[in-house]
């Protein structure tokens, strides 16, 4: 399996195999692989950069699942640092964007595996978002969300996601993915639901007509291989629904949690899993250079070894912060507009299902300085 | 200069290309008279006068009485195997009681003792006429056989130790055998171009030189040329200036040398400017700096501004391995000690300084000095980094105090004061640039910085450091400090709006001096740091325009031997992407670093953090001194 090889089956159009993606995963001449990539990116995307405006709430860090992989959740309400938002706290954060001038397209909605809170409080929450602002698209909930409320108010996974879509529900985020693997779920996050549980949240929120992301924790105890199987069990799903969006190579952060003795994934990790991605999910149309998880300069970078996007403004990201993440809380969208400029693409705004919302001139001007390089 | 120049060298089979368009008439024969002789009477020879140019051993050059000058650029070296000069035996090395030395060389015997003793043996060493040295070899007395000799001994010991291999192994630099010096001021730049030139025609005729010696030693010709084409360089670049400083700096460590010896050069004719090629295609001509061709300042510009970023990044990647093949990246633990932030230069883009006199104006005391000194060599540190604002508090006294202060107490180089801060001293003490430098130097200084070269071009140092020394300053200083033997590096930083015209010309100059001088052993760059300073960020300074530019600095700068990452200023993780776009150092395990971090810079890693970044890219890592000398 020589890049020669999987380079023609790319530009053939033919779907790698499991080896390829080794072979991928081997390659030793980093640049090879990320022009392969990126010539894959440019046919699809050509130099846009996608972003969006979005914010980031997080309604509680209370958490059963006590996954040792994570720096961010709570077993106990008594516990340091544990809180839960009550409604209004949550819908607080919104209006505050709009009121400060600030307005966003996207709301990100995402937490702990809380077992105390009703069914009601998630219903509410996202209708109370819709009230103050209709027109917002709300993504909420991972797979692992959708299959706790499941599992602990005894609702069918479509029962529990039509009652989420009536209450406001746009698309679901691509989380709790982790890696397929049972060895591995086994040691990072032992009480999450398995691959077959999470495939198939998505499975049925793509029959019910909803987008989902999809996304790869990578740099714990994972082989090549299960990285591999990993990415062709997404692709797998995508050839039934072809409802993914966008895959999300998320790079551990070991500050904080039981995994801390485990060295942090290194630059040069984080762009090949970016390329070995874009060339391996033929079928997921966009792959995001997450700028919380890799630093702003490599998200710069890996907008040329795949990614096609660098998701959002993200106000006020607390799970990978307590992780370790030295990236800013937050970007301006000026920000992000020069930060893409100076990876030298073309930035565009997009919403959450990509349609275009701003280019060119109707950007936020550019360049301006950007505070605190990470 | 009409009197004619003798000149006296070896006339080993290595030589041969060095001497032969003088040997055969095609070059200076009004000029040179040229003898044969042994290796040590070739020294010998210019010592008492008989000659005034010697091909002669690097010891024999350190060990000489008075001071020599090398002539540049011409060299009989190899960086790995030589063939010729090898430590045989019936027994390994560890069990030899004995070696038995032959008397012709003491080079390659400071060699085998300085290896022989790194590996913590101590057989005794005794000196045995040349051509009686093989038949030394009996139970477990070992020998050194050196010259053409080492070509012929396939088969006939058991244990053969190539030392070339051995100190290219341990050292990471090349092996310096042979270099021609005389007393300053004998050759001019003429005979220095003339010197070159024999050389040039006789590495165009090695393949039949090293054939025709093997036919008249009866041996297999593919013998003579195989080792003339792959075992021998005969070039003096950067490279083989440190592998000679190293090997007289061990030597001398080790007893094995009375003085501590530089390697100084005669002054270097001005290089000649590569004709720009009739607009080659992009890929051409990326093609030919990947092959390791020169680039013109033109094409510089061109691949600059044209070449897709990935195709600048595999061509500096090539031209990486081609340079360093052993997949080693290197980095260095030290201190950067900023001693004053007091500086009266003002530069717009610096937020380190304050005015002498401000309530946070510093200087720091000798105390807290000696502090910081004793945690770097706590921490594994070789070296510190000494750089301060231009504080006219402060007087040559007080530096030459403070260089003697540290060598005295503390074992560690002093990699100090840019070109800004000499060329300051130089005028505070109306003194020249050279006696500034040779006082530094008996102080204790060990190697200059190249830093506040910023653009070293007058029109944007005017907009931004106005006060600050101009870019000719700036090269004659280094031009001085590589002349006294002083090994530096240079920086450029980048971002001030500069053209690529002005950004390749900065280059450009970094080439020339370094054509001329090879004293430059680094080449480092970062984009200009905003935060903090008064300088608005106009320009693009992101992490794939420093990438552009690292890997168009690897192919232009041909004559650098390595290319450090700036971790320090870009960030970990644009460093470790670095290294495959030209890069193979990583810098340093900085302790701390003032002026970077005051301006909104605040990256701090750890050795083992640098080494796994060094291995997540795919390399061996390896700790060195300012040399690049390995020294773990």
């Amino acid at each position: 399996m020589t890049l020669a090889s999987i380079s023609e089956k790319v530009s053939a159009g033919i779907p790698l195999s499991f080896d390829d993606g080794v072979a991928l995963f081997r390659e030793p001449d980093l640049l090879k692989l990320g022009a392969l990539a990126n010539q894959v990116r440019e046919q699809r995307h050509g130099d846009r950069t996608t972003f969006n405006r979005n914010l980031h709430i997080n309604p509680s860090n209370l958490c059963v699942a006590g996954c040792p992989l994570c720096s961010f959740s709570r077993r106990s309400p008594e516990q340091p640092g544990a809180y839960t938002l009550s409604l209004s706290q949550a819908w607080d954060k919104l209006k505050a964007r709009f009121a400060a001038g600030d307005p966003v397209t996207e709301v990100h909605v995402v937490g702990g595996l809380n077992d105390s809170l009703p069914f009601d409080y998630y219903v509410e929450l996202l209708a109370g978002l819709k009230r103050l602002q209709p027109a917002l698209h709300i993504k909420a909930f991972s797979a692992v969300e959708i299959f706790h409320l499941h599992k602990l108010f005894h609702l069918e996974v479509r029962e529990v996601l039509r009652r989420l879509v009536a209450a406001g529900l746009g698309s679901l985020p691509g989380g709790g993915a982790e890696i397929f693997a049972p060895r591995v779920r086994q040691r990072i996050c032992p009480n999450k639901c398995n691959a077959e549980e999470w495939l198939d949240v998505h499975r049925t929120a793509h029959e019910l007509g909803l987008r989902s992301n999809c996304t790869m924790l990578y740099g714990t105890i994972e082989t090549i291989e299960e990285r591999v199987q990993h990415l062709l069990r997404l692709r797998a799903l995508q050839d039934e629904t072809g409802g993914f969006q966008t895959f999300i190579p998320l790079a551990f952060h070991p500050d904080n949690n039981a995994l801390s003795q485990l060295p942090a994934p290194t630059a040069v990790d984080d762009l090949r899993v970016c390329a070995v991605s874009r060339l391996l999910l033929h079928n997921i149309p966009h792959i995001k250079a997450y700028w919380v998880s890799l630093g702003i300069k490599t998200a710069q970078t890996a907008q040329w070894f795949g990614a096609d996007d660098l998701d959002g403004t993200v106000q006020e990201e607390k799970i990978y912060h307590l992780a370790g993440s030295e990236a800013p809380q937050s970007l301006t969208p000026a920000e992000i507009v020069h930060l893409i400029r100076a990876a030298g693409r073309t930035p565009v705004e997009r919403d959450t299902l990509y349609n275009v919302v701003a280019q060119g001139q109707a950007l936020p001007a550019g360049p301006s300085p950007v505070r605190g390089q990470p | 200069m009409s009197q004619r120049l003798r000149l006296t060298a070896v006339s080993f089979l290595n030589a041969r290309p060095v001497t032969y368009g003088i040997e055969q008439g095609l070059v200076g024969a009004e000029r040179f008279d040229l003898r044969f002789a042994e290796p040590s009477r070739c020294a010998a020879a210019v010592a008492a006068g008989e000659a005034d140019l010697g091909l002669m051993p690097i010891a024999s050059y350190a060990a000489s009485a008075e001071e020599l000058r090398v002539v540049p650029g011409i060299g009989i070296a190899s960086r790995g195997p030589v063939r010729t000069v090898v430590l045989v035996g019936q027994v390994p090395w560890e069990e030899m009681t004995a070696i038995a030395l032959d008397g012709a060389s003491r080079t390659s015997q400071m060699l085998a003792r300085l290896l022989t003793r790194g590996r913590g043996l101590h057989p005794d060493f005794v000196e045995v006429a040349h051509d009686q040295i093989a038949d030394a070899v009996v139970g477990t007395r070992g020998a050194l056989i050196i010259g053409d000799l080492g070509l012929h001994i396939d088969g006939r010991f058991r244990h053969v130790y190539d030392l070339g291999e051995k100190w290219h192994s341990l050292v990471g630099l090349p092996f310096v055998y042979a270099v021609w010096a005389g007393r300053p001021g004998v050759v001019s730049t003429e005979d220095v171009a003339l010197l070159q030139e024999s050389l040039r025609l006789g590495l165009q005729r090695r393949a039949e030189i090293g054939r025709a010696w093997a036919l008249d030693n009866d041996v297999d010709p593919a013998l003579g040329e195989n080792y003339l084409l792959e075992n021998i360089r005969h070039r003096l670049t950067s490279d083989e200036i440190s592998g000679a400083t190293a090997f007289l700096a061990r030597s001398h460590q080790a007893g094995l040398l009375a003085k501590l010896m530089r390697v100084r050069l005669f002054d270097a004719p001005a290089p000649l400017q590569p004709q720009p090629r009739s607009a080659p295609s992009l890929d051409h001509l990326l093609a030919d700096a990947a092959a390791g061709e020169r680039l013109s300042l033109d094409e510089g510009v061109r691949l600059y501004s044209e070449a897709p970023l990935f195709d600048l990044g595999q061509a500096a990647d090539l031209r990486r391995q081609a340079l360093h093949p052993e997949s080693v990246v290197t980095y260095i633990i030290d201190r950067n000690i900023n001693y004053t932030n007091a500086c009266t230069t003002c530069c717009s883009f610096c937020n380190f300084h304050r005015s002498p006199g401000h309530p946070q104006a510093y200087t720091l005391s000798r105390e807290e000095l000696a502090q910081k000194l004793r945690e770097t060599v706590e921490l594994g540190g070789v070296q510190v980094l000494l750089q301060g604002g231009i504080n006219p508090d402060l007087s040559l006294a007080y530096y030459q105090d403070l260089f003697r202060y540290m060598k005295a107490n503390f074992p560690l180089a002093i990699h100090g004061l840019s070109p800004e801060e000499i060329s300051y001293l130089s005028q505070r003490e109306d003194l020249p640039v050279r006696t500034v430098l040779e006082r530094l130097v008996a102080a204790g200084l060990d190697s200059v910085p190249g830093g506040a070269a910023e653009i070293l071009d007058d029109e944007i140092r005017r907009r931004i450091s106005p006060k600050k020394c101009s870019a000719d300053t700036w090269i004659d200083v280094m031009r001085e400090a590589h002349g006294l033997g002083l090994r530096t590096t240079a920086t450029m930083v980048f971002g001030f709006g500069e053209s690529p015209q002005q950004l390749l010309g900065h280059l450009d100059r970094l080439r020339r001096l370094q054509d001329q001088t090879a004293g430059f052993t680094a080449f480092i760059c970062w984009s200009f740091q905003a935060e903090g300073t008064r300088l608005p960020l106009t320009d693009d300074t992101g992490s794939l325009r420093y990438l552009r530019v690292l890997a168009l600095a690897r192919l232009y700068l041909d004559n650098f031997p390595n290319l450090q990452v700036s971790w320090v200023t870009m960030g970990p993780a644009v460093g470790q992407v670095a290294l495959r776009f030209g890069g193979n150092d990583f810098g340093s395990a900085m302790i701390e670093e003032n002026v970077v971090a005051t301006a909104g810079t605040v990256f701090k890693i750890s050795a083992s953090d640098i080494e796994r970044c060094i291995r997540g890219a795919g390399f061996i890592p390896r700790r060195r001194n300012m040399r690049y000398e390995f020294i773990d």
